[in-house]
Order: structure tokens, then C-alpha cells, then sequence
């Protein structure tokens, strides 16, 4: 029973499939995606004449389904990497043909046996210079109610990130961060808790920002790269900037395989990925990428900062993700 | 051939409405019933069977927090949504048609613009440093922003806007269909304006609060876009939470349970409504 609807559901999500001299590509839609067509798919399209149609939002349950249903409608999809680290275990993933993706250049970060990284980036410390006396130099400032009063803005998922900072903001060092001690970092986070303010989307935390509705907030560095350049009043720290990645992944049973690594390996080429990152102001994977981008781009990505940088653990994350989530929105909920 | 067109008497029979409404029934079992029979079976065999998902649900704290959330936000929004929507529906009902149909319109065009931008709107509109607070200051009314997002109010406020016309439309035709004379022949036998509101008006539009009032509360139940962005993690209801077992997750079984107790507390509700109200007067009033 539980089969047969699951491959009915799937065959309809499957109504849209490609034909064989197209593919699907999945991705967060907005400027993100955009810049991933542009940079992506529209080269990829003039060299191999494969047409990239576009969907999204990238639905991790979406996925589950299609690959269970044994329908699947998407070829290139773009994650979470601490989800495909997770994802490859329970299968859901086909393994990448590194004979069709060079790996050499690839940041091995953010490359796996089933993903290749799609664009890596940095939560950074932003801020409202309007609504801020001073100026923050690092995490431990965030939990300072008395040297900097206002309220402060932290991604509102379970997710890689927030954890960390207060642990950090706590004095624990930076190599000794996992296993994450939650107990601590709850405990740390309730001494702020009245004054959080939580963002829930990118864009929400780009207009917190720049309106003072929050005075700081843990920001990607793509979005406040973005305010930057619309002219808002925003500063940034990049002390103990920490890292993650999106990555670009294959459901396992996509209909058009081998056009989907062909595709890989133009988004993870070094002309590709230093295009996107220009659009984007996120970083690069393609460590060759760098050589290809206008230096004052060169300088705005995260790949600057690699002093002090921290790799947010997307193996520890992938292991004990939906034990945080459960603590994690208990404690939310109190 | 004309003689076999009469033979076929059955034509003439009174239609019975079954053959119709078979196109709807095909579609209601294949895209909802089947679909909520696999729900409940995920529920209970996944990650393993039996009824630890339910278990999980009713045993913990967090979860407990989540349903009772979830059941003050729809009854507040309720609530106030009946309370704003009735003299809007009253003037509506008694309007010139004419212009009634300009206001009609007004109302209903709220309902085409995209949920995601109204709402957004109404973040800028409520936080502390938007456009309420910011004129409320102005003029001294108040001193310190006054707290009208990230919690209740502001959830109430996003939620009963977009409710609106969903109470609204069932109670103006309740209200057109009632008499205005017997409003007159109350106040011509004494009755003061509140009388007439409270024994005569009020019972006989109960039908159009009742139709109107359960689909608020069903509505509200299942919301999703508006309590994620104007509340505050502490008002999380149960579809967010659903989502993020669904969709980040994939805790199918845990969201499994916790979709089909929404759905039968929601059926229930629905059930006792027709025991209240009577099924004809409740579709009458539509």
C-alpha cells in the first residue's frame, strides 16, 4: 500500500520530468539561483546543448519522496551539506563520476564521495552602524547586554551555527567545539534569550539588519555583501567567521545521470564557480576559481578571512541532527 | 432508432446527484482520502510499528506546548475575526448593491495579493522600529516600542487580516437573507438598538458566524507563512512544526502522527458544529 501511493505521489511529482535532452536543476530560488542559471546553466546549456530547466524550492521531504517512489524528477539538486552527508547514508544519493567532475581542483571540504560543493560561505557578525554605539569585535560582544544593548538577530532554525557561537562567546576554544556541549551553549543562550530576534530566511535578516530592528545579527556573508552594495549603513566582523557549504547533489534513480554529471562539472569549474561567486558574493569551491575573479571580489569573500576561520563540523552535524533539533526547539519553545 | 429512445425510460428518472458528483468523489479519494489512509499507516510503522510516534507526541512537554499554541492562536483569531468581520458584514448586507459591490471588491482584492508580501508588509508595518511604533512615538503616546511582533498580538493582527474574508463573505449572505423588518418590528415593540442586535440580529446570523467562524478556525489551525514570520518561537504552531519534520527532517513518522491528530481534533470539531448548528442551516448560510 505504502508503496504503491508513495509511487503515486512521485509519479506526479515526476509529471514534469525532462526529456532526454534536458535535466532539472533544484536549487533556494532567489538571487541564488539566479546566479546559479547565469552562471551554471546557461554555459553549460551553449557547450553540451542539454537544456537546464529550473525548479526549486530544494524540499529535502520532496526528495525522500521521489527517490522512494522511484520517480524522481530532479537531476542536480542543491543541499545542505550536513543533509547529503546524511542523505548518502540512507541512500538517497548516486555517487559522483570523478572521471566526469575533475576533482583536483575541488576544495575537499566540501567534496564527497556523493556531493561536490556547490558554493561555501560564512556566518559573519553584522551590523547596524545607526543602531550601534561602538563597535563589535566578535561573538562574546553578542551576549554583552551592557556594552551592547539591543536586540540581536540569530538564524531561527536547528541548523550548524548558532551553537557554536555561544560557545565560543563562552570561552571555549575553537578546536574544542565538538561534540557540542548543548548543555552549555543553552545555558549561555538564555542569558540573551529576551533580547533574540530570529530570522527565518535570508532576505528576513537583510531587513532586520538594515531597518535597526535588530542592532547585530549572525548574518551569511553573501546577504550583508548585498546590503553593502545597496548602499546600507551595515559593518561586519569576520573574527572566527565560520564556514559551511551548500552542496550540489544526484538523487539516487535521476533519469538523466549522465547529463547531470556533465553539469557538475561545469558548475564546479573554475570559470563557473568564479562567475557565481561575483553574482553571488559567495565563495567558490573551485580553488583555481580565485585566479579568475576581479581582485576587489577576491577580497569580499570568506576565502580572505582565513584567519581564525572555523569549518562548522557538517560530519558531527549530519551524525546528531535531529538529536539537537529536538533540544533545540524545546528550548525555543520555553 | 427513435423507438429505442424512448424505451429508455430511466432517463426521466429524478436525478439523484450521484452520477455528478462522481468526477469530485474520484478526486477526493485519490488526492485526499488515499493520501491521508497512507498518512496514518507512516505514523504507526515508521521508523518501526506501533504507536511510539504517538507516544513521543503526547509524552513530551515541547509537543504538548506546540497543540496548545496552536489552539489559542485559532480561537483568539477567531474570535476577533468574528468581532471585526460583523459590522463589516452588516454594512455590506444593507449597502446599496452598487456601491456594495465596489467595497465587496476591495476586500476580495486583498485576498489576490501574494500572502508573502502582505505579510512582510505587516512586519515592517509592527516591529519595533516600523511605522506604528515609529508615529506612536512621534506624537508621544508612547515612550519604549510596544512589543506587536514576534508574539501573540502580532500573529493575531497578520492572521485575522487574512481571515477577513473568509468570515466575511458567509456572514453577509446570512445577513442579506434576514429580514430588516424584523429589526423594525422589534424597535417599534420597545426594544432599545442593543436589544435588537443582541435577541434578534445576533441569533439569526448565528448560522453565517458558525459557517464562517469554523472555517477561521480551521484555516488558523494549519497555518503556516504568518505565525513563522510575525510570531515568536514560543507561538510555533503545529503546521510549522509538521514542516520541519517533514520537509528538514524527515521525521515522516513523527510528522505523520502529528498531521493526523490535527486532522482528527479538526474533524471532530467539524462533526460537533453540525450536531450544534444543524448541517442545512450551516450550508444555508454559505
Amino acid at each position: 500500500m505504502k508503496l504503491i501511493l508513495t509511487g503515486i505521489l512521485a509519479g506526479l511529482l515526476a509529471a514534469t520530468a525532462a526529456r532526454a535532452d534536458e535535466m532539472v536543476f533544484t536549487s533556494w530560488g532567489g538571487t541564488t539561483q539566479e546566479a546559479q542559471t547565469k552562471s551554471w546553466a546557461a554555459p553549460f546549456e551553449a557547450s553540451s546543448g542539454i537544456k537546464v530547466l529550473q525548479d526549486g524550492p530544494t524540499d529535502y521531504g520532496k526528495l525522500k519522496a521521489m527517490v522512494e517512489g522511484g520517480s524522481v524528477a530532479w537531476d542536480v539538486v542543491d543541499v545542505e551539506m550536513d543533509f547529503a552527508i546524511k542523505a548518502a547514508k540512507d541512500g538517497l544519493l548516486e555517487p559522483i563520476d570523478f572521471n566526469v567532475v575533475p576533482k583536483a581542483d575541488l576544495d575537499p571540504r566540501f567534496t564527497t564521495e556523493h556531493a561536490v560543493g556547490s558554493f561555501y560561505y560564512s556566518f559573519v557578525l553584522a551590523w547596524n552602524k545607526g543602531a550601534v554605539s561602538g563597535e563589535p569585535t566578535g561573538w562574546a560582544d553578542m551576549f554583552d547586554l551592557t556594552k551592547f544593548p539591543g536586540k540581536r538577530t540569530f538564524y531561527k532554525w536547528s541548523a550548524p551555527g548558532v551553537i557554536e557561537i555561544a560557545l565560543l562567546a563562552d570561552g571555549v576554544p575553537a578546536d574544542k567545539l565538538y561534540p557540542l556541549d548543548l548543555d552549555r551553549a543553552f545555558k549561555k543562550l538564555d542569558t540573551i534569550k529576551s533580547e533574540i530576534v530570529w530570522w527565518d530566511s535570508g532576505a528576513q535578516s537583510q531587513q532586520l539588519i538594515a531597518s535597526g530592528e535588530a542592532a547585530f545579527g549572525q548574518l551569511w556573508n553573501g546577504r550583508v555583501f548585498a546590503l553593502e552594495q545597496d548602499g546600507a549603513d551595515v559593518g561586519a566582523s569576520w573574527k572566527q567567521n565560520m564556514t559551511a557549504a551548500d552542496v550540489l547533489v544526484i538523487p539516487k534513480g535521476s533519469k538523466n545521470k549522465a547529463s547531470a554529471m556533465k553539469f557538475l562539472a561545469t558548475a564546479t569549474s573554475a570559470k563557473s564557480q568564479a562567475m557565481f561567486a561575483e553574482a553571488s558574493g559567495y565563495a567558490p569551491i573551485n580553488t583555481a576559481a580565485k585566479a579568475e575573479m576581479p581582485a576587489d571580489v577576491v577580497k569580499s569573500l570568506p576565502d580572505a578571512y582565513v584567519d581564525g576561520q572555523i569549518d562548522l563540523d557538517m560530519n558531527y552535524w549530519a551524525e546528531n541532527r535531529a538529536k539537537i533539533a529536538e533540544r533545540w526547539y524545546a528550548w525555543q519553545a520555553k | 432508432m427513435s423507438g429505442n429512445l424512448l424505451y429508455r425510460q430511466p432517463i426521466l428518472r429524478r436525478p439523484d446527484g450521484v452520477g455528478g458528483a462522481l468526477p469530485a468523489l474520484t478526486l477526493i479519494t485519490l488526492f485526499f482520502v488515499v493520501p491521508v489512509v497512507a498518512l496514518l499507516l507512516r505514523s504507526v510503522t515508521e521508523p518501526v510499528p506501533g504507536l511510539q510516534n504517538y507516544a513521543i507526541l503526547f509524552g513530551d512537554g515541547t509537543y504538548a506546548r506546540v497543540f496548545f499554541n496552536t489552539f489559542l492562536v485559532a480561537t483568539v483569531v477567531t474570535a476577533v475575526t468574528v468581532i471585526v468581520a460583523f459590522p463589516v458584514a452588516w454594512m455590506l448586507a444593507i449597502m446599496p448593491p452598487a456601491l456594495g459591490s465596489i467595497v465587496f471588491g476591495i476586500i476580495i482584492l486583498s485576498m489576490w495579493t501574494n500572502l508573502l508580501t502582505r505579510t512582510y508588509a505587516w512586519m515592517v508595518l509592527l516591529q519595533r522600529t516600523g511605522v506604528i511604533n515609529r508615529t506612536l512615538m512621534d506624537i508621544g503616546l508612547i515612550s519604549e516600542p510596544l512589543p506587536l511582533i514576534n508574539n501573540l498580538t502580532g500573529v493575531t493582527i497578520g492572521m485575522v487580516y487574512i481571515m477577513l474574508p473568509f468570515m466575511i463573505l458567509p456572514l453577509v449572505g446570512t445577513l442579506r437573507a434576514i429580514d430588516p423588518m424584523t429589526l423594525r418590528a422589534a424597535a417599534l415593540c420597545g426594544a432599545s438598538p442593543f436589544d435588537a442586535f443582541r435577541r434578534i440580529l445576533l441569533p439569526l446570523s448565528l448560522p453565517g458566524i458558525a459557517a464562517g467562524g469554523l472555517m477561521v478556525f480551521v484555516m488558523s489551525l494549519g497555518y503556516f507563512v504568518t505565525p513563522t514570520l510575525l510570531g515568536g518561537t514560543s507561538n510555533m504552531m503545529l503546521a510549522a512544526m509538521i514542516a520541519q519534520m517533514i520537509q528538514s527532517l524527515l521525521n515522516w513518522g513523527l510528522g505523520s502522527a502529528a498531521a493526523f491528530i490535527l486532522l482528527l481534533v479538526t474533524m471532530a470539531l467539524y462533526a460537533l458544529q453540525l450536531r450544534l448548528v444543524g448541517a442545512k442551516r450551516m450550508t444555508g448560510g454559505i
